[in-house]
C-alpha cells in the first residue's frame, strides 16, 4: 500500500515557476490507503454481482440490465432545485434497501464549498444552448 | 457502467479532502494532535431466558471525564441493543446506521430482526473501513433462535461467547465473569453479576466509572434498567444552588427552524348526493 503513495507537495501550485507544475499523479491516486481500498471494494463488489447474473440469467439479462442503469441514472430532475432521488436506479440496484453513511454524512448539498445552481443557466447548458460549466466551482 | 454512476448525482460519505495536506504538515515537522484515549467497561452475558448487557456511564477525551452519565448500551432494533467502547461519535454512527437498516430490513421482510443480520452488518461494515472507525462492540439479543451474545472488534472480528467484557476495563470485569459465571443463571442472579462486574470495571478502571447501566432482553420484552446502580453519588452539592442569572452567557445570533409546517385542518360539510 505504500508504493500507491506519490510525493504530492500541496503549496507547489501556488508557484508553478519555482517548484514546477503540481503532479497529477498524486490526483489520481487518492491521498489515503482507505480511499482507495474503499474504490477497489466497491468496483469488486460490482464486478462480482455482475459476474453472478451473467452465469445465472446469461449475459443478455446484464447487458439489458445496464441499459436499463443507464436510463434511469439519467432520468433526473431539473438542475437546481432538488437533488434527484435516483429512485428508480435505487430499487435497479437495490440501493434502496441500503442505508450507509453516504446516505446522511457529509452531503454534497451541506458542503461548505457548494454553491446553488442557476437553474436557467444550468438548462440551457444542459440544452447544449450556452456553453459552459453548470456551475462556477471552488476547486 | 461508469458512465451510469458518472450521471448519478453525487454521495455523501468518508471525505479524504485534507488527508495530503495533513501529510505535508506531518513531513515539514508539525506535529498533529493525537488521538484522546478512550476508556469503557462494558459487559454482557446469557442467562436462563435472554441476555443481560451492562456498561459504566464515564465518557472521556484524554484524562477529562467528558461526561458523567452518558448512554453506552445503544437500541439497534426491539429485541436487539449494542454495547459501544471506542471512539463515542463512531460507536453511536455505526449503531445508529445498523438500527436503520434493520429497520428498513423489517418494513421489507415483515419478521423481527435476527441477531447474525445484525452482527453481520457490523462486521462488514467495520472490515470495510480496516479499524479506522474505531467502534468495538458487544451486541445481544433474542430471536427466533434463541439468545445470542456477540463481540465485534473494530477491524471486523467477531467472537460468539456466553459472557463477554470489551473495552479499557473489560480485564477487570472479565475477572468477576470467570469467577462467577455459570450456566442457567437466574434473572436476578445475572443482573446482579454483571452489575458486580461493571462495578469492578468503575472502581479498579480509570477510564471507566460513574453509574451502572443495565439492559435485560427476554423473548419478546426489553428491560432497559438506566442507572441501575450509582454507587458513585455526588457528596456535595452547593446549597444556594447553581442557578445562573439569565444574560450569563451572550446569545449573538438566533434562527428557530420549525421541524414541519403546522396542518391546518378545514371543516368541510359532507357532500349531499
Amino acid at each position: 500500500m505504500a508504493s500507491k503513495s506519490i510525493a504530492h507537495d500541496v503549496a507547489a501550485y501556488q508557484d508553478a515557476l519555482r517548484f514546477g507544475l503540481d503532479g497529477v499523479k498524486g490526483e489520481i491516486v487518492g491521498s489515503h490507503p482507505l480511499e482507495y481500498l474503499r474504490e477497489t471494494a466497491r468496483r469488486d463488489l460490482e464486478e462480482k454481482k455482475r459476474l453472478i447474473t451473467d452465469l445465472t440469467y446469461g449475459s443478455a439479462f446484464s447487458l439489458k440490465m445496464d441499459l436499463d442503469k443507464q436510463i434511469l441514472s439519467r432520468f433526473q430532475r431539473p438542475p437546481g432545485m432538488l437533488p434527484s432521488s435516483m429512485v428508480g436506479l435505487e430499487a435497479l440496484t437495490g440501493g434502496l434497501e441500503d442505508f450507509g453513511f453516504e446516505d446522511y454524512l457529509n452531503m454534497p448539498q451541506d458542503a461548505e464549498t457548494f454553491r446553488p445552481v442557476d437553474m436557467h443557466h444550468a438548462m440551457e447548458v444542459h440544452l447544449g444552448i450556452s456553453k459552459g460549466p453548470v456551475c462556477p466551482s471552488f476547486t | 457502467m461508469a458512465k451510469a454512476l458518472a450521471d448519478a448525482p453525487p454521495k455523501g460519505g468518508f471525505s479524504f479532502d485534507l488527508c495530503r495536506r495533513n501529510d505535508m504538515l506531518v513531513k515539514k515537522g508539525i506535529q498533529l494532535p493525537g488521538f484522546r484515549k478512550t476508556g469503557t467497561t462494558i459487559v454482557g452475558l446469557i442467562f436462563e431466558d435472554g441476555v443481560i448487557l451492562g456498561a459504566d456511564t464515564r465518557a472521556t477525551e484524554g484524562p477529562i471525564v467528558a461526561d458523567k452519565n452518558c448512554e453506552k448500551i445503544h437500541y439497534m432494533a426491539p429485541n436487539i441493543y449494542c454495547c459501544g467502547a471506542g471512539t463515542a461519535a463512531d460507536t453511536e454512527a455505526v449503531t445508529d446506521m445498523v438500527s436503520s437498516q434493520l429497520q428498513l430490513h423489517r418494513y421489507a421482510t415483515g419478521r423481527e430482526s435476527r441477531v447474525i443480520t445484525a452482527l453481520t452488518l457490523l462486521k462488514s461494515h467495520l472490515f470495510s473501513y480496516q479499524g479506522y472507525v474505531s467502534a468495538a462492540l458487544v451486541l445481544g439479543g433474542v430471536d427466533v433462535t434463541g439468545p445470542h451474545l456477540h463481540t465485534v472488534y473494530p477491524h471486523g472480528s467477531t467472537d460468539t461467547l456466553p459472557f463477554a467484557t470489551m473495552g479499557s476495563g473489560s480485564l477487570a470485569a472479565m475477572s468477576v465473569f470467570e469467577s462467577k459465571y455459570k450456566e442457567g443463571l437466574s434473572r436476578e442472579e445475572g443482573i446482579q453479576l454483571v452489575s458486580e462486574a461493571i462495578c469492578s470495571g468503575i472502581f479498579n478502571d480509570l477510564g471507566s466509572g460513574s453509574n451502572v447501566d443495565v439492559c435485560v432482553i427476554t423473548k419478546g420484552k426489553t428491560d432497559y434498567l438506566r442507572n441501575h446502580q450509582l454507587p458513585n453519588p455526588r457528596t456535595y452539592i452547593s446549597s444556594r444552588g447553581y442557578s445562573f442569572a439569565k444574560g450569563h452567557t451572550e446569545v449573538l445570533s438566533t434562527k428557530i427552524i420549525p421541524l414541519k409546517a403546522k396542518a391546518e385542518v378545514a371543516v368541510v360539510d359532507a357532500m349531499e348526493e
